[in-house]
């Protein structure tokens, strides 16, 4: 598959291949019945790496966390923790910690309460002294210090969410899991949360993997995102990779915007795709992922790749400006071309039309540099 | 209307049957208690304590009834919880009716009928042959106190199953996986989040049954042959029998100042019980 190759590329990246990772998935599938939530999931993941489960509702993102969080058991495949098999041992018995979407606080129990319950748990016990001393600085950590004694219902959601934080870190976990921590936040507070996460994640050096359907939140926050969908990992990658090298549609249009123009691929004389579209269209474009040498295909071109002008440019495309949307750093134009339809361009502060800009109606002629489009599947 | 008017007048009905319902009988049962017994029997406008110097004469009614009836409150808990465990935990959603359903069935017949299958039981040609026949000697179990136990909780069950299965059906279930995740055996889940969540459930079933216990008299009267009988046993008796209003109604004077103490002191225990912090608080 395509992941392959990314996961090649990672690896080089990282020069990591002789350490063991703290979690393994392999050819992981998870079924309830008739539905298969999880299929054939195959994942390494790295120690200290902040890596992200990303994809739609329902396409097993949380499966793949109770998996590793022992809450579910893989119908096939195998989970490894520290390389050793897990896959039937119970969640109170793995070196892993989860952050519930809800927080599932305990609400009989104090702050302190709820933060030192994982440390209680230990057997041999740990020194009363010891847990004192952890749950403070676990607090300390998640600025919570002076709250010990509060009831989880006295807490505002954002508070809740820091408890629900503490009672995980203070166990250090090998693995900590979190499971949409930030969806019931708002705005405001989930991008404050956000930067906090990243900051604690370096601070404690604890592997974290995040499950959300947020991708700004995942490219902001990761080392790597594992993009799923309909129970498959569709790729997996750094954000950059997945933002400049998408293998399919589905990852181009899910990380990042793109333009997408429907045709069919074929390899010319020279051996390059090319993409043709209807109107006699034809584009060369760089093939990626696992595209047959010929049939349905798309052509993925980033905004930002392209060029607006008001001069005709050579091989360029000719459009009508239609609408302007002002970003502050960008212009976004929406143009239209007689064949291609609606494209959305982004023009830079800087660039001569975006000083001035283009006004609605306006004739123009739009190109992008070589390499700029990308030929792949259309799904 | 003001706001104020407006509520006055939405708790008038239920002010009304409060009056007339329970402080009017109250009343009357408190003023019958300072009376004296008419020749004929009945009541006799008096004012005298002869009849609360008189309740020692009642001694065992009142000793059964606060041993039997906070035994029989214990002892139906114990088996309702995992009852109702069980059904709100462990059962299937698609079968939770059903045995729901099951669990009142034996409402839908009376409590006498169902008191005479359990003689026949406990009686001799029941249990007791069973026990002879495999050569374990005579035991006598109708009319003893353990009968009277053994019906109690038979008749009162469902009443305490209820309530501790609405509190455990309640709860939520991420934070058992809470607790897994950090570490807790089952056992220690059980003990640490499911036990002290369902504890309002726990305390409104006991309450229930207990207060119902106090005034119990047909288990005693039919399950204890006469021989263990209740402070209820007494009432009927001095009401109906003996026709003594004046000491039926001190004795029931007392069995309300009985349990007007040791409902509140439960109260207190437990709503301390609910509010105080896990028993290995580190702060
Ligand atoms: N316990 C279960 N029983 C039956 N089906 C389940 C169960 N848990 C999950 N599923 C199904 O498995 C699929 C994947 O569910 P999962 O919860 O992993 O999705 P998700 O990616 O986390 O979605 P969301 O973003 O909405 O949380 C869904 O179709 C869901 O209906
Ligand atoms: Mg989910």
């Amino acid at each position: 598959m395509d992941s392959q190759a990314s996961q090649a590329e990672y690896d080089g990246d990282f020069g990591s291949g002789a350490i063991r990772p703290v979690a393994e998935l392999r050819g992981v599938s998870k079924s309830f019945g008739e539905v298969l939530a999880a299929q054939d999931l195959t994942l390494r993941i790295e120690a200290g790496e902040f890596l992200s489960f990303l994809g739609p509702s329902g396409c097993g993102k949380t499966t793949a966390l109770r998996m590793l969080a022992g809450f579910e058991t893989p119908t096939s495949g195998e989970v490894l923790i520290d390389g050793e098999r897990v896959n039937d041992l119970a969640p109170y018995r793995r070196p892993v910690n989860m952050v519930f979407q809800s927080y599932a606080l305990f609400p009989h129990l104090s702050v302190a309460d709820n933060v030192s319950y994982g440390l209680r748990q230990r057997r041999p016990r740990i020194e009363r002294r010891t847990i004192q001393d952890k749950v403070t600085r676990a607090l300390e950590t998640v600025r919570l210090t002076g709250f010990e004694k509060r009831r989880i219902w006295e807490m505002s959601g954002g508070q809740q969410q820091r408890v629900a934080l503490a009672r995980a870190i203070v166990n250090e976990p090998k693995l900590l899991l979190l499971d949409e921590p930030l969806a019931a936040l708002d705005r405001k507070l989930r991008k404050e949360m956000q930067i906090e996460l990243q900051d604690l994640q370096r601070q404690l050096g604890i592997t974290f993997v995040l499950v959300t359907h947020d991708q700004e939140e995942a490219l902001s926050l990761s080392d790597r995102i594992c993009v799923m969908r309909a129970g498959r990992i569709v790729q997996i990658g750094t954000p950059q990779d997945l933002y400049d090298n998408p293998q399919s549609r589905y990852v181009a249009d899910f990380v990042g915007v793109s333009n997408f123009f429907d045709g069919a691929v074929f390899i010319d004389a020279g051996g390059r795709a090319r993409l043709r579209l209807a109107g006699g269209l034809e584009f060369e474009g760089r093939a990626v992922g696992d595209l047959a040498a010929e049939g349905e295909a798309c052509l993925s071109i980033r905004p930002e790749q392209i060029r607006l002008s008001r001069e005709p440019l050579e091989g360029g495309l000719e459009v009508v400006v239609q609408n302007r949307i002002f970003l502050g750093e960008h212009t976004e134009y929406l143009v239209r071309h007689a064949v291609l339809g609606p494209v959305i361009a982004l023009a830079p502060r800087q660039s001569e039309i975006g000083a001035s800009g283009f006004v609605q109606g306006e004739r123009a002629w739009i190109d992008w540099p070589d390499g700029a489009a990308l030929i792949m599947r259309r799904i | 209307m003001t706001q104020r008017e407006r509520n006055w007048l939405l708790v008038a009905p239920a002010a009304g049957w409060f009056l007339v319902m329970l402080v009017l009988p109250l009343s009357v049962v408190f003023i019958f208690s300072f009376g004296e017994r008419g020749a004929a029997g009945g009541y006799v406008p008096a004012f005298t304590f002869e009849q609360y110097a008189n309740l020692p004469a009642r001694f065992t009614a009142f000793q059964n009834t606060l041993i039997l009836a906070p035994l029989g409150t214990l002892a139906a808990m114990l088996i309702a919880y995992p009852l109702a465990y069980q059904l709100a935990v462990r059962t299937d959603p698609k079968w939770k009716t059903i045995l729901l359903v099951l669990v009142i069935v034996p409402f839908w017949t009376s409590i006498l009928i169902r008191s005479y299958a359990w003689i026949y039981i406990l009686g001799g040609r029941g249990i007791p042959a069973l026990i002879e026949a495999m050569g374990l000697g005579d035991v006598q179990l109708i009319y003893t106190p353990f009968a009277v136990l053994i019906g109690i909780v038979y008749g009162y069950l469902p009443l305490m199953v209820f309530p501790i299965y609405v509190s455990l059906d309640r709860l939520d279930k991420r934070l058992l996986e809470a607790s897994s995740d950090l570490g807790a055996p089952p056992l220690a889940t059980f003990f640490k989040v499911t036990v002290p969540l369902s504890i309002p459930g726990v305390a409104t079933g006991c309450m229930l049954v207990f207060i119902l216990l106090m005034g119990e008299f047909l288990i005693p009267l039919l399950l204890g042959g006469g021989k263990v009988f209740f402070v209820g046993n007494a009432l009927v008796d001095l009401f109906l029998q003996s026709r003594n209003w004046a000491f039926g109604s001190a004795v029931a004077v007392m069995l309300i100042v009985i349990m007007l103490v040791t409902v509140t002191v439960y109260m207190r225990l437990i709503a301390r019980l609910h509010t105080s912090r896990d028993d290995v608080s580190v702060m």
